[in-house]
């Protein structure tokens, strides 16, 4: 089959690998019918997250058909549509019971890898680096999905597109975890770190649970029109103010935002000397963060606010100000999305036409033009905001 | 996966730095005894390098002692002597007058002060030496106890190998309903000290490493009844797979009969 493979630092290829199998009895095979380029995938591209192979076939959005399903699996049958939640979880330890499933104690063979570098391991994640487990990822023809009776959503609904849909791999519910840490209550203004994919998500999700103003805040104005239009938030072009957290507090009567998501991450860009600081130190990989939007973000919320981080982070990172976050007592919520706990949520939500996720995307390509879809994307040229792909 | 190494082994954290030390100098020395020399301001020719390689072979010597013992108490008094005679010799050549010597000094009269409080450490230690470390290595898993014990009865090979190593297993309700907690625990005393730890550890025999992949492989046996499989790791958690991991993409053909299914 072909698929898109990680060929070296920012380098991929579609190359022709082996079809996959069924190792295990709740395993099913899934014939990708749409796959998206995520913007995590981003930080795999260029080396940051480590423990990438050559070879690695990445991604981890994507949903398709069920072409087999291993004798264990009896949810599922052939022929069944499927979305397919990025991490991958057992559905059977403590931390599934909890519903924390990014945190799945077992669906990580890289386990030991994992525990070295964070401390403790998190779950297996498709097409995601080795520390995650090492599994194929979903750019491809077909993927091999393990304990395919707990993750898949099955969907009945034909009349709703795979565009629409399979953002329910990881970006409408990543965004929405990001603004239910928020405890949105009437009244509250929530400020959003990123325009991308998840920002939007986070916006959006953040109005869907009743905040009374959402702030976007980007560089790249193509998006921060798309959000403006399409969903009406207010937005702020952080190169034309002198200071973010001066303008945000100008725009809330001097309180600052009840919540503030970080929808941006480890990359993050600004202009200023401290960006050249992180650039020189992560390229010269003294530090793997270049954390601007969140050293802001904690440094824009109110008093008490909360801080949740939706962007990805992967190691360690410099100058982390937890004076203020200390002093003004503010609360941090982050982690990788707990997608299987959202999925059926918001499939409702989108069934009943409050949103439809399928607005952010920009670009339709086959599996086989990846390489200048990771491209676009990347350098975010010709209006890029969301990559779908066929195989 | 909890691992829980109980500090009763008497070479400690500190003197096995001061055993690596030794060896890394003490190589450095041996092999480039003039470069050596010129890195301390002496004489890159004549009695000096001679007497480099000399110093090198003591340090080698001390350093394999300390890695070696299981309380090596003469030995690191061994290397606070050492550091006193190097403190002379430099002194020597320190009449020239040479920027780099007095580097040097300072240098070794900053590696004496940890070797003299080793030292005193290990002398006031009393009863015969420990050499062996106690590991623990315990799993939760979210099983009713009586579950546990009957899957653990019921592994065989796992069993065996615990056993095998003198190893105790005890059973303990989680609190709070999260199942059991299953603990091993093992004395890890590998042959020629340190050495051995490092040995085990590159050739993927590392005993605590193994005990910790199969709690894992039990425990997903236990709660999801597979062992969990990747592309790059098709035999679940196996110390030696880890050290050459397969790029994330499916196994071909003729790879496939090497997958314990």
């Amino acid at each position: 089959m072909r698929a898109t493979v990680w060929a070296g630092r920012n380098k991929v290829s579609v190359e022709n690998v082996p079809d996959p199998q069924i190792l295990n009895d709740r395993d099913a095979i899934v014939r990708v019918t749409t796959t998206n380029i995520c913007g995590s995938d981003l930080h795999l591209l260029d080396g940051y997250v480590p423990t990438m192979q050559k070879g690695d076939i990445l991604g981890h959005e994507f949903m398709g058909e069920v072409v087999e399903v291993g004798r264990g699996v009896g949810n599922l049958k052939v022929g069944d549509r499927v979305v397919v939640p990025f991490p991958i979880a057992c559905g059977a330890c403590n931390a599934c019971a909890r519903q924390q499933y990014s945190l799945c104690e077992n669906s990580n063979p890289n386990a030991r890898l994992a525990e070295k570098m964070f401390g403790h391991p998190t779950a297996g994640i498709f097409g995601y680096s080795h520390l995650t487990g090492g599994f194929a990822g979903g750019q491809a023809e077909y993927v091999r999905v393990p304990f395919a009776d707990v993750g898949p959503l099955k969907v009945e609904n034909t009349d709703l597109p795979d565009e629409s849909l399979v953002m329910l791999a990881d970006i409408f519910p990543t965004g929405f975890m990001g603004a239910d840490f928020c405890d949105i209550k009437p009244g509250d203004v929530i400020a959003v770190w990123g325009a991308g994919p998840v920002g939007q998500f986070a916006a959006s999700s953040a109005q869907l649970l009743g905040a009374e103003r959402v702030i976007m805040i980007d560089r790249f104005d193509y998006r921060l029109r798309i959000g403006r239009e399409n969903r009406g938030f207010e937005t702020l072009n952080y190169e034309e103010v002198d200071s973010v957290p001066e303008a945000l507090k100008e725009l809330t009567g001097g309180r600052g935002p009840d919540a503030c998501i970080d929808a941006v991450g480890m990359e993050s860009h600004h202009h200023g000397a401290l960006y050249a600081y992180d650039r020189v130190k992560q390229a010269m990989r003294q530090e793997t963060e270049r954390p601007f939007a969140l050293r802001e973000a904690i440094m824009s919320c109110r008093n008490g606010g909360i801080v949740s981080i939706m962007g990805v982070y992967g190691g360690l990172m410099d100058k982390f100000p937890i004076g203020a976050l200390m002093n003004r007592g503010l609360t941090i919520r982050t982690g990788q999305c707990h997608v299987q706990r959202y999925m059926r949520p918001l499939l409702q939500r989108i069934e009943d036409g409050e949103i439809d996720p399928s607005y952010i995307v920009t670009h339709r390509l086959s599996l086989n033009d990846a390489p200048k879809g990771y491209d676009i994307f990347k350098h975010k040229q010709d209006g890029c905001l969301k990559v779908v792909m066929k195989p | 996966m909890a691992t829980h190494d109980i500090r009763t082994q008497d070479r400690d954290g500190l003197a096995r730095f001061l055993g690596w030390f030794s060896i890394g100098l003490g190589t450095a020395q041996v092999v480039m005894p003039r470069v050596m020399c010129r890195i301390v301001g002496a004489d890159d020719g004549g009695l000096a390098p001679r007497v480099m390689r000399l110093m090198g072979a003591r340090e080698l010597a001390q350093g394999s002692g300390i890695l070696t013992r299981p309380r090596p108490t003469g030995f690191v008094w061994s290397r606070v002597v050492g550091d006193a005679l190097d403190l002379g010799a430099l002194g020597l050549i320190a009449r020239k007058g040479h920027k780099r010597t007095a580097f040097a000094i300072a240098n070794v009269a900053a590696i004496a002060v940890p070797d003299y409080y080793e030292a005193r450490h290990l002398s006031a230690k009393q009863g015969p030496p420990q050499s062996g470390k106690r590991i623990r290595k315990a799993v939760t898993i979210a099983k009713p106890r009586q579950e546990v014990e009957q899957a653990w009865a019921d592994a065989t090979e796992l069993r065996q190998k615990v056993d095998e190593h003198g190893a105790q297993v005890s059973f303990l309700e989680a609190p709070g309903n999260r199942g059991t907690e299953l603990a091993v625990e093992f004395t890890f005393d590998p042959p020629a000290g340190e050495f051995g730890v490092v040995a085990q550890k590159l050739t993927g025999s590392d005993l605590a490493t193994q005990l910790a992949d199969d709690l894992r492989r039990f425990k997903q046996l236990v709660e999801t009844g597979e062992i969990v499989r990747s592309d790059s790791t098709p035999n679940g958690h196996l110390l030696a797979d880890h050290l050459k991991q397969r790029a994330a993409q499916p196994l071909p053909e003729n790879e496939r009969e090497r997958v314990n299914m």
